[in-house]
């Protein structure tokens, strides 16, 4: 067995090993590699820069906690700038699992920036049916939620003052790790209710969600924890995710490396195996 | 810091590194790790959908507002149980029959129009566009430099990709050629994909490095150091445990 073959069959712990250290280290030594910040998720700070102060910015935050590295950050970088334009924030989710972690992410945010719940937030917790929830809000949001997360009759807060439908919601961002998020708020919302609607991805799903950025179905698109970091870097707040950005860096280098030490190792196995069958002929 | 705070910490800190102990090799600290991930994501989601369904939206507007007409979905959806009776379970078709018949209904057209038309009006538009008398106008042009030049290149992908799939014509001479262009699309396209997969994937193994280097503060009993000794102890036994119950080669 020579070098490349032996290379070929290297004990794929010593890859992790070298993955897990890219990733250690920047994190405790971080160089601040330049965080340049792309046009999809400019479109969505710009466009809540531009909403006028009291204005309704409903969050869908449909994760779960699987999915927290990389859209935590984005909800928090999106809950400081909301609070700081003191725009009434509605929050609510489409995905159970993640009820508890989005209540906490809302109310933690609101109070770092000294908000009231129920004056000027609102977490609206989880109803089940996703499709029909959103219909449901488009015809009276008080009907698809009755009671806030803390149980509080809805139409009794203030926050939600004029608010009858998602007709009345400045705009919607929802926070997708999967398919019920942006493409069902898009579908059974936007499309028929009209409101302006962005969007925050993982990093999995954020190909398939492009064409819809061209199309203007949505008018902005943060993607993964690069995205939430340029989102933090808009709002001058840096955060976990600028923090992340140079651990990011260093375990895409390593696996660019690895893939083309990978295909040179393997080029050189199959030209030997080529001399090895040509002088036995 | 409270306790339940540092508690959580401990937890968590576990948790991870139990599950991380999987790229060493399959072990019972994984599978206590895996198992109670699925229990408590389980018993999360039914205390969660009791509590909001059952309580919130059935049991209080029923009993305190008196909205009895809840009762008409309660017992379509009760239909469904009817599935654990034998003699009885074909009335759960009719819960069946509701659920499909209403999904369908709101979904097709709704689907249709975001996905199909309005993708295919995108992909055009740039090309083409409608007069008001319901003529068609072309409005691209190379002499143009404000004619969009991706407009071209996104057309022969959608275009080439459709015909790729397209099997009832065979992919000879120039249709080989399309068919080919399709392949070089799709390969980019599945690039970019795996591309963010790995970026992904490795915002996640950043985000829990990152909760173990906090969780390595003083403040929080320095959870990483001592979890991350026991870990590695607990192998170490579990190691030696097994090389001495294996058969000898």
């Amino acid at each position: 067995m020579n070098f490349a073959e032996r290379m070929l069959h290297i004990d794929r712990r010593i890859i992790f090993l070298m993955i897990g250290l890219c990733t250690l280290i920047p994190l405790l030594y971080p160089v601040g590699l330049a965080i340049k910040v792309s046009p999809e998720v400019k479109s969505v700070y710009d466009y809540i820069e531009a909403l006028p102060e009291g204005s309704v910015f409903l969050l869908s935050l449909d994760f779960d906690p699987a999915s927290k590295p990389e859209l935590y950050p984005q909800a928090v970088a999106l809950l400081h700038h909301a609070f700081k334009k003191n725009l009434r924030v509605i929050g609510m989710t489409l995905w159970l699992p993640g009820t508890g972690m989005a209540s906490e992410v809302v109310s933690r945010v609101a109070r770092e920036e000294g908000k009231v719940s129920g004056k000027d937030y609102v977490f609206l917790g989880w109803s089940p049916g996703a499709s029909s929830v959103i219909i449901n809000m488009g015809q009276d949001l008080y009907k698809a939620f009755p009671t806030d997360y803390n149980n509080q009759p809805t139409t009794e807060l203030p926050v939600l003052k004029g608010v009858q439908s998602l007709r009345d919601v400045a705009y919607v961002i929802s926070l997708a790790a999967g398919s019920t998020g942006i493409e069902t708020w898009y579908v059974f919302g936007k499309d028929k209710y009209k409101f302006e609607l962005g969007g925050g991805c993982t990093g999995v799903i954020a190909p398939g969600l492009y064409p819809l950025l061209r199309s203007g179905q949505i008018n902005g698109l943060i993607g993964g924890l690069r995205g939430a970091a340029e989102y933090e870097v808009l709002i001058g707040r840096k955060g976990n995710a600028v923090a992340g950005m140079d651990a990011q860096s260093a375990t895409h280098f390593a696996i660019i490396l690895l893939v083309i030490l990978c295909n040179v190792f393997y080029l050189l196995t199959r030209t030997s195996k080529n001399r090895a069958e040509q002088s036995l002929r | 810091m409270s306790f339940e705070v540092i508690l959580g910490a401990w937890v968590a800190t576990g948790l991870t590194l139990f599950i991380l102990t999987f790229l060493y090799q399959d072990n019972p600290l994984f599978k206590l790790a895996e198992h109670l991930y699925v229990g408590v994501s389980v018993g999360y989601a039914i205390v969660k959908t009791y509590d909001t369904v059952v309580i919130r939206l059935i049991y209080e507007p029923m009993v305190m507002q008196g909205d009895w007409w809840l009762l008409i979905p309660l017992a379509i959806g009760a239909l469904m149980l009817t599935r654990y009776v034998p003699k009885a379970a074909w009335m759960s078709r009719i819960a069946f029959a509701f659920v499909v018949g209403v999904g369908s209904g709101l979904a097709i057209p709704r689907v249709i129009s975001s996905y199909i038309l309005k993708q295919i009006e995108d992909t055009v538009r740039p090309l083409a566009s409608l007069a008001t008398d319901g003529s068609t106008t072309f409005t691209y042009s190379l002499l143009n430099p404000a004619s969009n030049l991706n407009a071209i290149v996104l057309l022969i992908g959608v275009v080439s990709v459709l015909f790729y799939f397209f099997f009832s014509v065979e992919h000879t001479g120039p249709g080989k050629a399309v068919a080919r262009t399709g392949i070089i699309f799709l390969m980019i396209a599945f690039g970019a994909a795996f591309g963010y997969t790995v970026m992904a994937r490795m915002s996640l193994l950043i985000g829990r490095l990152t909760d173990l280097i906090e969780y390595a503060q003083p403040q929080y009993g320095r959870a990483t150091w001592w979890l991350l000794a026991a870990t590695i102890a607990t192998l170490i036994v579990f190691h030696a445990r097994r090389k001495g119950t294996e058969p000898p080669q």
